[in-house]
């Protein structure tokens, strides 16, 4: 997906506009599950790790810090999600 | 094909943070982003997977096993480091992408200006995390914030530096070096009590990195997902400031309550016993516990669900009253009962049980200090001044567990503890608790 860069701080815009409105009325209760869950997505620079990794077969040095921009950020994603699904099992488990 | 998926996961990403705003759809908003997260990184592949080598892959897969390894072995307790750590990576791998795309290839000027900003964001983000893991774990005391203020000073200017230098290996070098220094120090000086602040804000910064890095590699579904984060962080950080009746400018300041002042009482408290607390407790109708962060130090979350069962067998009525900034992290307090299955019905915020403690037969205050200062009411002069507390002040019996007069994190007295409707029972929170449990059996 490529766009003009206008149009692409449209959507910067829209989305973080989104996203306040989303969240403010969330309750307290809520809090350290919706933070640790968005702080899960935020490991979505994977994707711009993996987009860029191909490009960097040259350089031994940027291919290892790509490298380990994928580790940090795949932990950062499945480490968020595992634990955000366990501080949520605990509420279910109230209902 | 691979822009269909995109917006599935653009949408599903939306719809997950909706179903995060209430109890009882927030585990099915977990799935949704995780399965729009999977869309969102096969479609980064564009179906070509053999440009890549097996260490990629090795990578990758160690490091979700790590991961899923990480979170199912961590206590509950420790749920603040935890997810302060997972937030540094996040900005760490951002601003390594930033690096990377700088040294690598002919950025277009406006992506310069984009991937610098990413880059410092994502350092600052990296090493003020891991500083903030080793605050909650208690590995560093403050430090003194007026060298850290005068450094920081250079944070904003080394985003010129591009438009005057040529742009070389080592000024890129010394602008992470830059970043990473600043995110020590900033955070250094923050104390404790100010956690929920920070995690939060950088929780909001590894958005706001990965939504940058999303403008240097042209992916749309990064901005958004990056910049859905960035929102939602910031309002936590905006709520929590809110909370503590404080700016975000003066809580990155740091040095709050280092200045001690007024901290001599008029009088001595009047010191309890816990048969005393499980007596007055089986006389009362209604009961409000307060949980502060020394319930988290003492572990006493399975003292408090054994009370409370102890107080509904007697039909007496227990409601919690939470504080937004108590313990370390957001919610941190609610995430504490819910895991000794406290249902959340009972969990109240400050609005919407102030109105309660005048009508409360006992208020039991477990490890909380600031946030029950009646002087953030009435003394104009005194830090916490005008920060919205919880009025426990005006139940017909306080009991404040608390191990000593010592005073909280703002450095004061906390007139509360001399009132004529209070007791204190000097001792730790767990101890506490279940003194007064065995109390009761003797009743």
């Amino acid at each position: 997906m490529e766009a003009t860069f206008l149009l692409t701080l449209l959507i910067t815009f829209l989305a973080s506009f989104i996203g306040y409105e989303l969240i403010s009325k969330i309750p307290q209760t809520l809090h350290t599950p919706l933070m640790s869950g968005s702080n899960a997505i935020s490991g979505i620079t994977l994707i711009a790790a993996i987009l860029i990794y191909p490009e960097v077969r040259e350089s031994q040095i940027l291919q290892i810090i790509v490298l380990i921009a994928i580790s940090f950020a795949t932990l950062n994603i499945v480490g968020g999600f595992s634990v955000t699904g366990r501080i949520l099992e605990m509420f279910k488990k109230n209902d | 094909m691979i822009e269909i998926i995109l917006l599935i996961s653009a949408v599903l990403f939306i719809f997950a943070l909706k179903l995060f705003g209430r109890p009882s759809t927030a585990h099915r908003a977990n799935l949704f982003a995780m399965l729009a997260m999977a869309l969102a990184v096969f479609s980064a592949f564009n179906f070509d997977f053999s440009k890549y080598d097996s260490a990629f892959y090795i990578t990758i897969v160690i490091s979700g096993l790590l991961g899923v390894l990480i979170s199912k072995r961590v206590q509950m307790t420790q749920m603040p480091e935890l997810v302060g750590l997972f937030n540094g990576f996040g900005g760490g791998a951002s601003g390594a992408i930033a690096y990377v795309e700088l040294s690598n290839s002919s950025l277009p000027f406006n992506d310069y200006f984009v991937a610098i900003f990413s880059m410092v964001i994502g350092m600052f983000t990296f090493s003020g995390s891991l500083v903030a893991v080793m605050k909650l774990r208690g590995k560093l005391n403050n430090f003194s914030s007026k060298f850290a203020n005068i450094f920081s000073v250079f944070l904003p200017v080394i985003f010129f530096i591009p438009a005057v230098l040529e742009m070389d290996n080592f000024v890129i070098e010394f602008i992470i070096l830059v970043a990473l220094i600043t995110g020590i120090i900033r955070v250094a000086v923050i104390g404790g009590a100010d956690m929920p602040v920070v995690i939060a804000f950088l929780n909001s910064l590894s958005g706001i990195a990965a939504m940058s890095a999303g403008f240097i590699v042209n992916s749309i579904i990064l901005i958004v997902a990056g910049a859905l984060v960035g929102a939602s962080g910031i309002i936590l950080t905006l709520l929590m400031c809110a909370a503590m009746n404080r700016t975000l400018l003066d809580v990155l300041k740091g040095g709050f309550g280092n200045t001690t002042i007024n901290n001599e009482y008029e009088k001595d408290p009047i010191s309890t016993s816990p048969e005393d607390v499980a007596i007055q407790l089986s006389y009362a109708e209604s009961v409000v516990i307060v949980p502060g962060y020394g319930m988290a130090v003492a572990q006493a979350q399975a003292a408090v669900k054994e009370l409370t069962n102890t107080l509904k067998d007697k039909n007496i009525e227990v409601k919690f009253a939470i504080h937004p900034v108590a313990g370390r992290m957001p919610g941190h307090m609610n995430v504490l009962l819910a895991e000794v299955d406290i249902d959340y019905e009972d969990m109240f915020t400050l609005e919407d049980i102030n109105s309660d403690f005048s009508s409360t037969d006992v208020v039991l205050v477990l490890g909380a200090n600031d946030v029950v200062n009646p002087l953030a009411r009435t003394d104009e002069d005194s830090p916490i001044y005008g920060m919205p507390i919880l009025d426990v002040d005006l139940a017909r019996q306080v009991i404040v567990i608390k191990r000593s007069m010592s005073p909280g994190y703002a450095g004061i007295a906390n007139p509360l503890f001399i009132n004529d409707n209070a007791k204190m029972l000097f001792t730790d929170a767990k101890e506490g608790l279940e003194n007064i449990i065995k109390s009761f059996e003797l009743v």
